[in-house]
């Protein structure tokens, strides 16, 4: 091997601060494309804005200057640690993301981890009889699951277990009637269900056909038939050598999915008014608040790539046959 | 068509999902082009017959401007169909030229494309959508906005999934051209003085064909829905042309009124993301039998 | 069905985990208001938002406002200075220009929630921040307009305007802040003043706030919490507390009402009318929906350089094309009124002595051929030989609109003038669209008011935007008529009741023979409040219903 596994971390890792640098500029190109600005908005909300009010108000957002020079100083700032105001809302760029950031983890990784628990034991149930009714209708589970749009999901979960059987609230964070802090661990439990629920959907159908598809793969193997040959019993077999084996692709999936977590789910989010990254991505987009979108946006990018890089390391590491000996 | 492809559809007709999906497929294709001629007008509004229930006139009942749902539907659907298949196509070809590009160069071409392969993947997709959607096309020198016709409108919204789209064909395509410049008949072809295009034209783009149509035959059922989100966000296909994400989205206003008029628009979105699947599955089992149940 | 199974495997085992049995106990001491948007920041003075307004007049009061009656009263003050009792001088100012002293007197028992008075230096330092061109404060008229002031004493002040107009004694727009808080973090910095203001970074800091509620609690993004100020000078209110949810999808709103998890929706920022009709409809034995007509103006800009819409009669035929009141009728079920012109029919100001445009599309089309606009083949063609065809742009993503956008177009189809639509996104269309001119033909959207507002900024020639003038101005459409502009010019300035009443009926008859816009209508918000709250009274107009909050109660 020409390079160690460290090194290629280190060439990886260089290569994507190289891809975030090309990124924040296009992202800032794209965001100048975008017409107008904060002032147009505000002329149009406010009659007595007049001519001299705008050249100052532009100026003092530094709105008067080409988009390429703004970007160079944001970088300039960045640079020195300073990620800067969000305009929005009147904030350091890092207090407004991190109760956002705070909201899209928690909806987030409770949605992955009930897909995954459900899931995975479905497409390992799947894969033991392929072509079995029980196979046909995990199979079957998975595509719906994939076909269905999530804002319809999402109303259709609020109109039966919210407005319908009043189980569950309709959205938020947590209630807000119960004194400070809501009503506590299962109040916010119970706000995170819905939401939860709708995004575990969304995601489940694929860990099942992973899950199937990586666990029947492995059945094909040599060396699960030489275990066959050797006489180990079936439940040996499938456990110890197939399931760990078969985990692994699954496994570096999921380590790209958990880079996405960072970037919300705009669509879920609206749905049942929870806060998170999404939201406040596309709103600083629409509301112009550059400083704002490129953190938001630059952090979900780099969660990603840092995310691939995992996902390639715990491939290395977990499968051997392509550890370099 | 290459012996290639014909031994895949044929294989892939052997597969009943697949059979289901292409059959869902053609029986929403048939509607969607001969129905229209025998429905009242799709934008026909009529005030006085808002949100009536189905009758003999109005099979599916009527919309919130009392247009006939049935004739939208299908009109939307020719829409949505049309748009997911145009966008798939469109990604398709993107991702198969920096794909063919990047694997048959290598290098630093390589390097360079497939690292803004990974960003893009790696940004976020609806918020980058809303940035493109918003974009101002007349600020880069081309037609603005306000001399667009509707078809440029739809045509806008193609573009922009397919800007976001094209990776994953990319990744594929170049890891089978890398694959495919190793064998002996591209050596050979090379050795024997063929230029790049040449070789990329006449020796790789017929054995990357298969691969490329099943990862945009599975894409489209993600378009669809995406074009849904979009018109959700209120960027997508504008009324009054219909689409099923535009219909979706407005029934969804009158969800707690009718609540039928959600029903069927979700149920086209659905059923044709499940056969897109379907069929794409059953390509993909064709292609690479070790994959099948 | 497997999609069911799946959908309860997942819910099931979520629920488990959170114990299924809903816990929310009747909170009575508690009012859930929800609302469609959140207030992004809560500095009263720079930049203006409904959601922000709408929260703040909890929590603080102005000098003086509209009250639901749309007269002017004193909030914050003990006596609405007029010319008649005195408290309002006419003057000079020393470079020849006619001014007005007005006396305000700030109530003897105001105070910021931390037991500070509200007082004459609080007056002084808000002059200051608000004339400071660093600030970003937005709206920065009124701070200068005010040439100076004189303080009597630490309650009584007179500002000395620059200029005598009609609404001499309207400050609403003068916000008063806490200088013994915000002065520190003002004058250290003006140019960072914006965000380092203790609204944004200290938002439950009691002394900010100097109304019935102070604002305890900000979850960002999500909601408002606000608790009785022990310090009020008013009325007890009646609530603990009120908290302020956004919820911005109007269906999940909905749902949310259902489900008990809000209270109340806001008519301010609660649900398009074609919505609350329906939940009247369905819900109206648990909710009282209460449907008030606004001040909110819905309108066609017509761009007049466009040579088909510079000839009036075309601008007449395409009103007279549509069917306004059948609109209203069946979409808006008689909520909403339709507009003969920018003067709301519940203004003081509205007339109703003017040309009126009932749908009449024979006359319509009358019109359109005495104007060179024949129909051919079903389309009219112009005298160049081209058919007539227009642009309507507008807000995407306001459900409303796009269906009265569809209507509209469906009406004018039928008299042979193909209309295309086009949705841009907000801040597309508020962004560049309207604000540089940039729409070919006609752009939709709303003019919110304050009563008997002047539509100066809309009307006037000097108000047309270009680059010269930064794109400042709101007379999107170009319109240039010296008699509209003497017109506006009289009124703003002139004093006498019977003679400004004149003055506005010329301008409203005026109005509706030029057709500088089309009328619509005027939007109607819908109100929905539980059957056993008492006490709200919505305004219609820009100071919300919560500038009354003391007064709302569970019976």
């Amino acid at each position: 091997m020409g390079m160690s596994t460290g090194g290629r971390v280190f060439s990886r890792a260089l290569q994507s601060v190289a891809v975030l640098l090309a990124m924040s500029f296009v992202i800032y190109g794209l965001m100048g494309l975008m017409p107008g600005d904060p002032i147009d908005t505000m002329i149009s909300g406010n009659p007595h804005l007049g001519s001299t009010d705008v050249a100052r108000l532009r100026a003092l957002y530094g709105l008067d200057q080409p988009w390429a020079l703004r970007w160079l100083r944001w970088l300039a700032q960045v640079l020195q640690g300073h990620l800067g105001y969000s305009r929005l809302y009147a904030k350091p760029v890092l207090a407004a993301i991190v109760p956002a950031l705070g909201n899209t983890l928690l909806l987030m990784t409770t949605a992955l981890a009930a897909s995954l628990l459900v899931g995975v034991p479905l497409g390992i149930l799947a894969s033991l009889r392929p072509g079995s009714v029980l196979d046909r209708l995990a199979n079957l589970c998975a595509f719906v699951t994939i076909s269905v749009p999530t804002f319809w999901l999402g109303l259709m979960l609020i109109a039966f277990f919210a407005a319908r059987l009043g189980w569950l609230p309709a959205g938020g964070l947590t209630s807000m009637v119960a004194g400070e802090g809501g009503g506590g661990l299962a109040d916010r439990l119970r706000h995170l269900a819905l939401p939860a629920t709708t995004l575990a959907v969304a995601g489940l159908g694929q860990y099942v056909r992973h899950m199937r598809a990586a666990m029947i793969g492995e059945v094909r193997q040599d060396y699960i038939r030489t275990a066959w040959a050797k006489g180990c019993g079936p439940a040996r077999v499938v456990l110890a050598h197939q399931l760990r084996n078969a985990l692994i692709p699954v496994a570096t999936i999921t380590a790209l999915e958990v880079g996405g977590l960072f970037s919300g789910a705009l669509i879920t989010e609206t749905v049942f008014a929870w806060p998170g990254m999404g939201r406040l991505i596309a709103e600083s987009v629409m509301g112009n608040d550059f400083n704002l979108a490129l953190t938001g946006l630059l952090l979900a990018t780099a969660a990603t790539l840092a995310g691939s890089i995992v996902a390639d390391l715990a491939y290395l590491w977990l499968d051997p046959r392509v550890r370099p000996s | 068509m290459t012996p290639h492809r014909v031994s895949l559809f044929a294989r892939a007709g052997r597969d009943p999902a697949a059979l289901i999906g292409l059959g869902v497929l053609a029986a929403m294709a048939i509607a969607a082009t001969a129905g229209p001629a025998m429905l009242p007008e799709p934008d026909a509004i009529d005030l006085y017959a808002r949100l009536e229930p189905p009758t003999l006139g109005h099979l599916l009942g009527t919309d919130e401007l009392g247009r006939d749902v049935l004739a939208r539907l299908l009109a939307g659907g020719r829409i949505s169909l049309m748009v997911a298949g145009a966008t798939a196509l469109l990604a398709a070809t993107i991702g198969t030229a920096v794909g063919l590009t990047a694997g048959y160069f290598g290098g630093r071409a390589d390097a360079v494309l497939m690292r803004v392969t990974d960003g893009v993947m790696a940004l976020p997709l609806l918020p980058l959508l809303v940035v493109l959607a918003a974009v101002d096309p007349a600020k880069l020198g081309l037609p603005g906005d306000s001399d667009a016709s509707e078809a440029v409108a739809v045509g806008r919204i193609v573009v922009i999934i397919a800007l976001v789209g094209w990776t994953t064909v990319a990744r594929l395509v170049r890891g089978a051209t890398l694959s495919l410049r190793a064998r002996d008949h591209v050596r050979a072809a090379i050795a024997m003085g063929a230029g790049p295009w040449r070789i990329m034209v006449r020796h790789i783009l017929p054995e990357v064909a298969s691969p490329m149509v099943v990862a945009a035959t599975l894409s489209v059922g993600n378009i669809i829905l995406l074009e849904s989100a979009l018109s959700f966000l209120g960027l997508g296909v504008q009324p009054p042309l219909a689409s099923w994400g535009n219909m979706l989205t407005g029934a969804m206003d009158e969800v707690w009124t009718a609540p039928l008029l959600a029903l069927w628009p979700g149920l086209g979105i659905f059923l044709a993301v499940l056969a897109f699947n379907l069929l794409g599955e059953g390509l993909q089992t064709a292609l690479d039998p070790r994959r099948a149940g | 069905m497997p999609r069911q199974l799946s959908f309860l495997a997942v819910a099931v085992c979520l629920l488990a985990a959170a114990m299924a049995a809903p816990v929310r106990a009747e909170a009575k001491d508690t009012l859930v208001i929800g609302v469609t948007q959140f207030p992004a920041t809560f500095h009263p003075a720079i930049e203006s938002m409904l959601a922000k307004s709408y929260v703040l007049a909890m929590a603080r009061r102005p000098l003086t406002a509209y009250d639901p009656d749309w007269n002017l009263v004193c909030l914050l003050c003990t006596r609405l200075p007029t010319i008649d009792n005195g408290l309002a001088r006419p003057e000079t100012l020393p470079d020849g220009r006619r001014g007005i002293a007005v006396t305000y007197t700030l109530r003897a028992d105001a105070e910021w929630g931390d037991g500070v008075p509200v007082d004459t230096g609080d007056v002084l330092f808000s002059w200051q921040v608000g004339r400071h061109p660093q600030t970003g404060v937005a709206d920065a008229e009124i701070y200068r307009h005010i040439v100076a002031i004189d303080i009597k004493n630490e309650k009584t002040f007179t500002f000395h305007f620059d200029r005598l107009a009609f609404d001499y004694n309207a400050v609403n727009d003068f916000q008063i802040l806490p200088a013994h808080i915000e002065r520190d973090r003002f004058e250290r910095a003006p140019a960072e003043y914006r965000n380092r203001t203790a609204y944004d970074r200290d938002t439950a800091n009691p002394g900010l706030w100097n109304g019935p509620y102070r604002i305890a609690r900000v979850v960002q993004g999500s909601a408002v919490v606000l608790e009785r100020n022990s310090h009020w000078h008013g009325r007890r209110p009646a609530f603990d507390r009120i908290v302020v949810v956004a919820i911005e999808n109007t269906s999940a709103l909905q749902a949310n009402l259902l489900a008990g998890s809000i209270d109340m929706i806001a008519g301010e920022l609660g649900l398009p009318l074609e919505q609350a009709i329906a939940f009247a409809k369905n819900h109206g034995d648990r909710f009282r929906v209460v449907f008030k007509p606004s001040l909110v103006y819905e309108h066609i800009d017509l761009n007049l350089d466009n040579p088909y819409l510079a000839d009036r009669r075309v601008r007449q035929a395409l009103l007279l094309a549509l069917d306004r009141a059948t609109l209203c009728g069946q979409l808006f079920g008689g909520r909403q009124k339709v507009a003969d012109g920018p003067v709301a029919p519940l203004d003081p100001m509205h007339s109703d002595d003017v040309r009126q445009y009932p749908y009449d599309p024979a006359a319509a089309g009358a019109l359109l051929d005495e104007a060179g606009y024949p129909l051919v083949n079903g389309r009219r063609v112009g005298p160049d030989g081209r058919p007539l065809t227009l642009d309507l742009v507008t807000t995407a993503g306001n459900r409303s609109r796009e269906l009265v956008a569809q209507v509209l177009q469906a009406d004018w189809k039928r008299i042979g003038i193909p209309v295309r639509l086009r949705y841009q996104p907000p801040r597309v269309f508020f962004g560049q669209t309207v604000t540089r001119r940039k729409f070919p033909a006609m752009a939709m959207f709303a003019w919110y008011s304050a009563p008997a507002n002047v539509p100066r900024g809309q009307l006037r020639s000097s108000m047309i935007p270009t680059a010269g003038n930064n794109w400042s101005g709101q007379n999107y459409g170009g319109y240039a008529n010296p008699r509209m502009d003497a017109l506006l010019d009289a009124i703003e300035v002139e004093l006498d009741p019977a003679e400004r009443q004149s003055l506005w009926r010329a301008l409203q008859a005026l109005y509706a023979d030029d057709l500088p816009a089309l009328p619509l209508y005027y939007k109607a918000d819908a109100h929905i409040w539980p059957k056993s709250l008492k006490g709200v009274t919505p305004t219609g107009q820009e100071d919300p219903s919560t500038l009354w909050v003391e007064d709302w109660r569970w019976e």
